[in-house]
């Protein structure tokens, strides 16, 4: 969902970008009657104003504290006798001179681009498949999607282990049966091979909510536009970019946004599968930072990361603001 | 003609394979639980679970704590949400239906954050629990899930708002209510399949949140059922029949309520596409 939204994989969809306008571009945004603008004008304010409050306290203000404490040495003997200890730019020098940080940053972008392209080309993928197959099908595959979508990734994360496990698992027991050499093998030796396991799980529960969400927008599309490029003798794939892709593409993006947001700051999956191992192999950027701080109590150290986290995803986020807004805007 | 059938057929078949490849992680989760040990355990797989048996229900929920984890785990949802409706339906209200100077910057506010990362937040926020003595107490998670739920709340319920025809309201108040009154009467009966979705899915949401109860509450008693469900694998060995009957008994709620509101919340935010 997510999140949504949000933290959770099973955040709901995001409003399409190409929102038909409610009442047409031409007509003026109707003021309420009685005047919204000019009687009562505190109302609206009244009623974001708990919401506003919300917001600044509980993530505004962590926002803040977090910035502040990157500047600072905080380890268990400061946090135990409240002591602040400003220590200027320390904590991003030891950060960014750190060897192992760069593994890790280079480590989680790769497994973002990863992740997100096969996310975004099987998503694609099934999305053209249910739009192939007969109405029982399409049905069934629906559903089977909506299921995979809807399981919580803590349990997710709890069913690959048991799928992949060395002994007894599924997928040892199957390769085993189609004559290849499985049988005890384990999954979780190497960095490489768990991280295979934690991309298979990532985008398993990935593919429902793009194949879903493009197959809606595919849907909006006239048949007679596919029947025409068909009688100008267009092929399938020339069908697909001249009639499909143009359909999808604004979905696509926004969708494609969305995923690189989530892989590239996952945390439950990756830290349910192997705690970041073996051998810190599978530590990324968010396990870096609770390692850091929650593990070692090197909070200036951790909160250093997280802004650097922050400053990382704030480019992308500003663009993808500006898009719903305007989409939002165009509802009203 | 011909060549197209035996093409659909072929998509059939394969549109069949991918349904089963997505929806046998989640059989294989319910069939584990629901086999005797000896048929779990064993080197060749036993893909129908019979003979059937719930003694894997019963290890789950007969562990010790199990009924502690099982109210924080709704006790901190259930708050969370109620919180999270009561000050997102008024705003929601503002936002789709009132114009006003900062309109923008609001809505602008809102989706950064939705979109904030969370996870580069943990560190802060464990802190800022701390010296406010919250540490291990409901409350924090109360607080926590609060915040990670309002935004896509607010979010929603405005689409939920706009999606419901001004000329209702407009004839309500030809007809002598007041504004308030039109809200009360009309746009709040109207809204209440929304408030139903957007709820279940600010719960399901929280229901599933594992890293903030993670570093939160650590205290025995105090785990929620994420945290419990992660660290039973470790308790149990290899008890997998136990693990996948405590992943079920975790999983079943959010199945259900997925599937009945998964149309409706689409179709919400699809909004401003109904006709007025």
């Amino acid at each position: 969902m997510r999140p949504v939204t949000t933290t959770s994989q099973a955040a709901p969809v995001p409003a399409p970008v190409t929102t038909p306008p409610g009442r047409g571009p031409a007509g003026p945004v109707p003021a309420p009657p009685g005047g919204g603008r000019r009687r009562g004008g505190w109302l609206p304010y009244a009623l974001v104003a708990p919401s506003v409050l919300a917001l600044l306290v509980l993530l505004g203000w962590p926002v803040v504290r977090d910035v502040a404490i990157s500047f600072q040495r905080l380890g268990l003997a400061e946090l135990v006798q409240r002591r602040t200890v400003w220590i200027g730019l320390e904590n991003y020098r030891e950060v960014l001179t750190d060897p192992f940080f760069w593994t890790v940053v280079v480590r989680t972008v790769l497994f973002t681009v990863v992740n997100v392209a096969l996310t975004m080309a099987l998503g694609l993928a099934v999305a053209l498949l249910l739009a192939a197959v007969s109405r029982g099908v399409q049905i069934g595959l629906s559903v089977a999607l909506v299921l995979a979508w809807a399981v919580p990734p803590i349990s997710a994360t709890v069913i690959f282990q048991w799928l992949f496990d060395t002994q007894f698992g599924i997928v040892n027991q199957v390769l085993t049966g189609l004559g290849l050499d499985f049988a005890d093998h384990s999954w979780f030796a190497t960095g490489v091979s768990t991280f295979g396991v934690i991309t298979a799980l990532v985008v398993w529960q990935a593919i429902p909510l793009v194949a879903l969400s493009l197959f809606a927008s595919m849907t909006s599309v006239s048949t007679e536009l596919y029947e025409a490029a068909a009688m100008d003798g267009a092929g399938p794939w020339r069908r697909f970019t001249a009639v499909t892709w143009p359909a999808v593409r604004p979905m696509a993006l926004v969708l494609t946004f969305l995923s690189v947001i989530w892989d590239f700051k996952v945390f439950t999956q990756v830290y349910g599968i192997r705690q970041g191992g073996p051998n810190r192999e599978t530590v990324t950027m968010a396990l870096y930072a609770y390692q850091k701080g929650i593990g070692s109590r090197e909070f200036g150290t951790a909160a250093a990361i997280s802004v650097i986290m922050m400053l990382m995803l704030t480019a992308g986020l500003a663009w993808y603001a500006r898009m719903m807004v305007r989409s939002a805007e165009e509802e009203q | 003609m011909i060549r197209r059938r035996g093409g659909r057929t072929a998509m059939n078949l394969v549109g069949i394979a991918v349904a089963l490849v997505m929806a046998f992680p989640v059989y294989w989760m319910a069939s584990t639980a629901l086999k005797p040990s000896g048929d779990i355990l064993s080197t060749t797989p036993h893909v129908l679970p019979f003979p059937l048996t719930l003694e894997h229900f019963h290890t789950a929920v007969t562990r010790p704590f199990f009924l502690d984890y099982l109210r924080n785990s709704l006790v901190v949802v259930l708050a969370a949400v109620a919180l999270s409706i009561l000050t997102a339906a008024p705003a929601a209200l503002a936002v789709a239906r009132m114009r006003w100077r900062g309109r923008r910057a609001y809505l602008l506010l809102i989706i950064l954050a939705q979109t904030a990362p969370l996870e580069a937040l943990l560190i802060p926020a464990f802190l800022v629990l701390r010296d406010a003595g919250l540490l291990n107490r409901l409350p924090a998670l109360v607080l926590t899930y609060f915040m990670v739920t309002l935004p896509f709340t607010i979010w929603t319920l405005r689409g939920f708002v706009a999606a419901i025809p001004v000329e209702l309201e407009e004839a309500a108040m030809t007809d002598g209510c007041t504004r308030l009154g039109a809200y009360r009467r009309v746009v709040f009966p109207l809204l209440a399949p929304g408030l139903v979705a957007t709820s279940v899915f600010a719960f399901i949401t929280a229901w599933n949140e594992f890293m903030f109860a993670l570093v939160i509450m650590q205290e025995q008693d105090k785990l929620t059922l994420p945290v419990w469900l992660a660290t039973f694998r470790t308790a149990f060995g290899t008890d997998w029949g136990g693990t996948m009957a405590a992943s079920t008994l975790f999983t079943l709620p959010v199945l259900v309520f997925f599937l009945i509101v998964q149309r409706r919340l689409v179709a919400g935010l699809s909004a401003g596409a109904v006709k007025g």
